[in-house]
């Protein structure tokens, strides 16, 4: 061990006296360099590296300026007036302006773009100046500049030359393996699903930054593997660490752990529109989980400090909504979850009409969430104790996701990252009644539907003052609390791993954010 | 003769068309490639689009016939997760398999033979038995759990050995090498010892008794009556005599090597095809699945044929029977 | 010699200095004895286990990761080997998972002989186009490494069989699974020993005073097969049970509900780092046991028998 140090250091010391080079790994290799054509976590938190928006994200994940130095509404809520910074460069020269910023609305918002729904309020975007773009919306939207803060801006001149009009995603195209953004970092070597080394922009517009200047990321898919790497001192960060081994890393001097707390909330859903349970001893029959009461059942029959002491080991907290309280429009009114209650559940079974239980089919992936099939497995056996009898049938999401699609559950587990962090956003996705026109609840699996929440979602979405705003939010949060729409267990925490000279900022996203990591 | 080649050789054509199919027939099962190429806000209509331009609404049957026409013209396709040919994906991660797969095809022969070569001369002997039955430790427990065994000694708690991916790799052309590196040796050692066991203990105990069955041979007794030194006996004659079987087994051998490669690279973390595999189901890269599954197809084919062929030079009763 | 019955062979077999032989060899008999031993936990678990594994009304998650012989710090509860995340006893879970690998190793060592067994005796008989046929699927058979063959039976059953029995089913699909990537060796050698025999005049006049095709493959070469049976399936069991074990890390294996041995693994080395050493070291120390000494039996059945293996 410490010869190898040594030699690194050494090694280190003799190859140059300024370059600071970090390794990190994850379980996921972004799948495209390309912004525009996939949202998932993996691909925009490293991208973010690269590529800008006119907004970002801070710190504390409040919405700051980037490549928009200031921004305004237009009118009475027609849209948004954004002035864009000068004097920034892409990374091979080309200077950027109002042009890029439509040519990249026009690529976000194509058809063959994963991005376009960010797009879906705008009516139209129209240049000014140079430096002034506005954005028309079809109605008022308050949260607009919130919610392309992942939006990226990419260079007319050069997606055109390289032929990446559009993004691509079945066949890939420039734009998929190369980049060109304003970024810190550019794209020094990208091996998909091997390394992708990033270098250091020198001529980026900003201040606020680390001193790394060359950064390699490997994606690890083994857990034991990535913790053994950290340990040995072949990587410098590892996302994220086993949430097991938090407590054993933070007793390694060699090693530090960062915890925090993730924007995800884990929850179960039900079936409920289907008239019959699908599977377990009492397939066929009448579906419990129409009964609210059942439902109710359900959520007072788990124990969620039994399962954050033992499978989260103390690192994640209860949820009570759909939102974790870090999120805008979290409900302070509802912030309280069910409390866990073995007799209350069982007397609510009874009064449902199930004194002696029932047995039905629980669905669950095992590798998407954190111990996701750990939790499920608590949750039989805390089920079991009231007297339902829950099949567990855990699957990878490969599978996961198209089972749900065929409605093939009675209750599903599913965890929920708002995009925007706003509360409306899990609203719109797993509350509204399932719309495809309307592109409303499409994560609703379970079909949970109610006339209200769905009279008041585009009230919230185009209400400019926030109190009122906030009234609504906690109006919804009351019913699908109250109906028991979704059982809330916790919010997923945050665990990374570096080595003991690394300093970082974890943001809530789970973006690692290269910026404002230093090596010491 | 030549019939009899053009037979095999038609035959194992027919073998591929098989197992392409049989691979292809699994791939709707393993799941939706679909949720992994779209995110979060997807709609149904984003989700019957791409189904569509992939092709992947088509019967089955239509599928295959396009995946063997372009397969024939050696075009794979583009993988659904990286956006790129596939035929550039699997040359990028040959090297990296074919490295660890010599270099512990290597370690498993040369120390098998050794071993065997002890075990069977001093065959009472103490230490012969203590070999015999250490290296059935090493069948005795899984593959993924002797490598993370070895990467905690090695790596955590030792700190000698790198515990994932090949270490320093030098270009030379399209082949990425790491054996010109130092550290590219020090990466590749934990892996090949672990995929390389089980192919030891095979060779070793072969080696044994091939060498116990010679030893008892007229011609060997006759020798030792000549008066020759045990040495000479046992690797002039002996070795020499159990070398065949060996070679052919080993060979045999070298596929299930490139196969168990999946679960030591990933393990490891080694950028091979096993690992490229293991993703692309996770992913449900369709296109990866079939060029990889086809292509050690190919492979294990071709050995088959060779080492038939070989028997038929090697047997003239084979040649004039009725196969 | 070579016309006795199966029933005769083994007999012979038994009445040689076979026990004589065992007798000799301390390994062999330390071998048995813990093969039986585990065996016999294996198929009394209900009786001796501690507790229930399988049911999960019983289980407390505050139990989850009690040490081996201390003392719960919430419910106070102590447990020989330790418990799981789950708060399952460690040592339940092995002598059931236990359960699982035996019965999945020696069905599929089962149906792969068998399987093996009939289709070499028919190829090595019939020869022409059966033989043909038949080798070449063994050829596509041998083409498809085991661990391939396994998970593309696994995947495919998967997605055929209704979702209700999947964890029922998914044992049998192990079964079936390995057993399929394993009957090639059995085909060989009795095919091999097939084509030596028929030919000898023994056969011929079993066929000229008019025996059946069957009764004479099975009366007459069957028997002189019996010995490399005999060890390529005690090998077999061996690595059917690793097998099984290999594929529960590629997350084809048992349910986590109803854990093999090698899910046990599987699960425990997520422990490794984070202290609970029991949940993987216990499990695993069992499963080497037991192959190790079944190894350890076939090895000295091949050097008792002597058969000519290749």
């Amino acid at each position: 061990m410490k010869g190898i140090t040594l030699t690194a250091l050494a090694l280190a010391l003799a190859t140059s006296t300024h370059a600071t080079t970090l390794k990190w790994a994850g379980t996921t290799d972004p799948q495209t360099m390309d912004p525009h054509a996939v949202i998932s976590a993996p691909v925009l938190g490293f991208l973010n590296n690269v590529y800008e928006g006119l907004v970002r994200r801070g710190k504390d994940m409040a919405i700051e300026p980037a490549l928009a130095s200031s921004w305004e509404p237009i009118g009475n809520g027609e849209g948004w007036r954004f002035n864009l910074r000068k004097g920034v460069t892409f990374h091979d020269g080309a200077t950027f302006n109002a042009d890029d910023v439509v040519f990249s609305y026009l690529r976000a918002s194509s058809e063959a773009a994963d991005t376009k729904g960010w797009f879906a309020p705008i009516s139209e975007v129209k240049k000014v100046d140079d430096y002034t773009v506005d954005f028309f919306t079809k109605a008022p939207n308050p949260i607009f500049p919130d919610s392309i803060a992942n939006w990226m801006i990419m260079d007319e001149e050069w997606s055109k030359s390289v032929g990446a009009t559009v993004p691509s995603k079945e066949e890939g195209n420039a734009a998929t393996l190369q980049t060109n953004g304003t970024g810190v970092y550019a794209l020094k070597k990208r091996q998909p699903g091997l390394e992708t080394t990033l270098t250091r922009h020198n001529d980026w517009w900003g201040e606020d930054v680390g001193n790394i200047t060359e950064a390699t990321f490997t994606p690890i898919k083994n857990p034991a593997t990535a913790v053994a790497a950290l340990l040995a001192g072949n990587v410098d960060m590892i996302n994220p660490v086993p949430i097991q081994d938090a407590a054993r890393l933070e007793q390694n001097s060699q090693v530090k752990v960062h915890k925090g707390i993730e924007a995800r909330v884990i929850m179960l859903g039900f079936a409920q529109q289907a008239e019959v349970l699908k599977y377990g001893a009492d397939k066929g029959k009448a579906n419990p989980f129409l009964n609210v009461k059942v439902r109710e059942a359900v959520a007072k029959a788990i124990s969620v400090p039994a399962i954050l002491r033992t499978i989260m080991r103390g690192n994640a907290e209860p949820a009570s909504q759909l939102v974790s309280p870090a999120m805008r429009g979290f409900s302070e009114a509802y912030a309280e979850r069910p409390s866990f209650d073995v007799k209350g559940a069982k007397s609510l079974l009874a009064e449902a009409g199930y004194p002696n239980g029932f047995s039905f089919g629980l669905k669950c992936p095992n590798d998407r969430y954190l111990n996701d099939e750990a939790v499920c497995q608590a949750v039989t056996s805390m089920l079991a104790k009231v007297g339902i009898k829950a099949e567990l049938d855990a699957m990878p999401v490969r599978t996961y996701w198209p089972e749900l699609r065929k409605d093939n559950f009675d209750m599903y587990l599913l965890g929920w990252s708002p995009g925007t962090f706003d509360h409306e956003h899990p609203v719109r996705f797993l509350a509204s009644t399932p719309n495809s026109e309307k592109k409303l609840g499409s994560w609703n699996f379970g079909d949970y539907s109610n006339a209200r929440i769905d009279e008041l979602l585009p009230m919230i979405q185009s209400e400019i003052d926030d109190t009122k705003r906030q009234a609504m939010l906690d109006e919804v949060t009351g019913i699908y609390q109250s109906e028991h729409a979704y059982v809330p267990l916790y919010i997923q925490p945050l665990v990374w791993g570096t080595g003991k000279n690394v300093t970082l900022v974890q943001r809530p996203d789970n973006f690692f954010i290269l910026r404002w990591a230093s090596v010491n | 003769m030549f019939n009899y080649i053009l037979k095999r050789v038609a035959q194992s054509g027919l073998v591929l068309l098989v197992v392409g199919l049989v691979a292809f027939s699994m791939f709707r099962f393993v799941g939706d490639p679909i949720d992994n190429m779209l995110g979060q806000e997807r709609t149904v209509e984003d989700v019957e689009r791409l189904r569509t331009e992939l092709g992947l609404d088509l019967p089955f049957i239509v599928q295959y016939g396009r995946f063997l026409g372009d397969a024939v013209q050696g075009n794979f396709g583009v993988s659904y997760r990286q956006g790129r040919p596939v035929s550039d994906i699997i040359i990028e991660r040959a090297p990296a398999t074919l490295e660890l797969a010599v270099v512990s095809a290597f370690l498993a022969i040369s120390i098998g033979i050794i071993l065997g070569v002890f075990t069977a001369i001093r065959r009472d002997g103490w230490l012969a038995s203590v070999i015999m039955t250490t290296s059935l430790i090493g069948v005795s427990l899984p593959t993924f759990l002797i490598g993370i065994v070895l990467i905690y000694i090695f790596s955590v708690d030792l700190g000698w050995l790198p515990s994932f991916g090949r270490g320093e790799v030098v270009q030379v052309g399209f082949w990425s090498t790491g054996f010109l590196t130092k550290s590219g040796w020090l990466a590749l050692i934990l892996p090949a010892i672990t995929l390389g066991l089980y192919q030891m203990t095979l060779i070793m105990r072969l080696v044994r008794s091939e060498m116990l069955e010679v030893l008892r041979q007229d011609y060997v007794r006759f020798a030792r009556a000549r008066g020759l030194s045990e040495r000479v006996v046992h690797f002039r004659h002996a070795l020499k005599n159990t070398l065949v079987p060996v070679i052919t087994v080993t060979g045999l051998q070298l596929g299930s090597i490139i196969a168990f490669a999946i679960i030591t690279e990933s393990v490891f973390q080694w950028p091979g095809l096993g690992l490229l595999f293991i993703n692309a189901i996770q992913f449900v890269d369709i296109p990866v699945m079939a060029a990889y599954l086809m292509l050690i197809s190919v492979m294990f084919v071709t050995i088959n044929l060779v080492v038939d062929l070989l028997y038929v030079f090697i047997d003239p009763r084979l040649r004039e029977g009725g196969l | 010699m070579f016309n006795l019955t199966l029933p005769e062979r083994l007999d012979r077999i038994l009445k040689s200095d076979f026990l004589w032989r065992l007798s000799r060899s301390p390994v062999a008999i330390l071998s048995l004895l813990v093969v039986t031993l585990l065996v016999l936990g294996a198929v009394f678990a209900p009786w001796i286990a501690p507790f229930d594994p399988y049911d999960s009304a019983s289980l407390d998650l505050m139990n989850g990761f009690t040490a081996p012989l201390t003392e719960n710090d919430f419910t106070g509860q102590q447990f020989l080997l330790g418990t799981d995340d789950q708060g399952r006893d460690v040592l339940s879970t092995i002598l059931y998972g236990m359960r699982i690998s035996l019965f999945v190793g020696f069905a599929s060592v089962l149906f792969a002989m068998v399987l093996g067994i009939s289709l070499g005796l028919i190829a090595g008989y019939l020869g022409g186009w059966v033989d043909t046929i038949i080798m070449r699927i063994a050829d596509v058979q041998l083409t498809f490494p085991s661990i391939l063959v396994a998970m593309l039976i696994f995947g495919i059953a998967k997605g055929v069989m209704p979702a209700e029995y999947r964890d029922q089913m998914a044992i049998w699909v192990l079964i079936i699974a390995i057993g399929l990537s394993d009957w090639v060796q059995f085909a060989r050698v009795v095919r091999g020993a097939t084509l030596v025999e028929k030919n000898r005049e023994y056969v011929m006049a079993a066929q000229l005073i008019g025996q059946p095709t069957p009764i004479i493959m099975w009366r007459h070469i069957l028997p002189n097969v019996l010995s490399p049976v005999l060890v390529i399936a005690t090998i077999s069991l061996a690595l059917a049970i690793i097998a099984e074990a290999t594929l529960s890390f590629l997350g084809v294996g048992a349910p986590p509900t109803q854990p093999s041995l090698g899910t046990l693994i599987r699960i425990g080395q997520g422990f490794m780092f984070s202290g609970e050493w029991w949940i993987l070291l216990f499990p695993a120390l069992t499963l080497l046991a037991l192959a190790l000494s079944v190894n350890l039996l076939g090895d000295w059945l091949r050097d008792t028998l002597n058969p000519k293996l290749r």
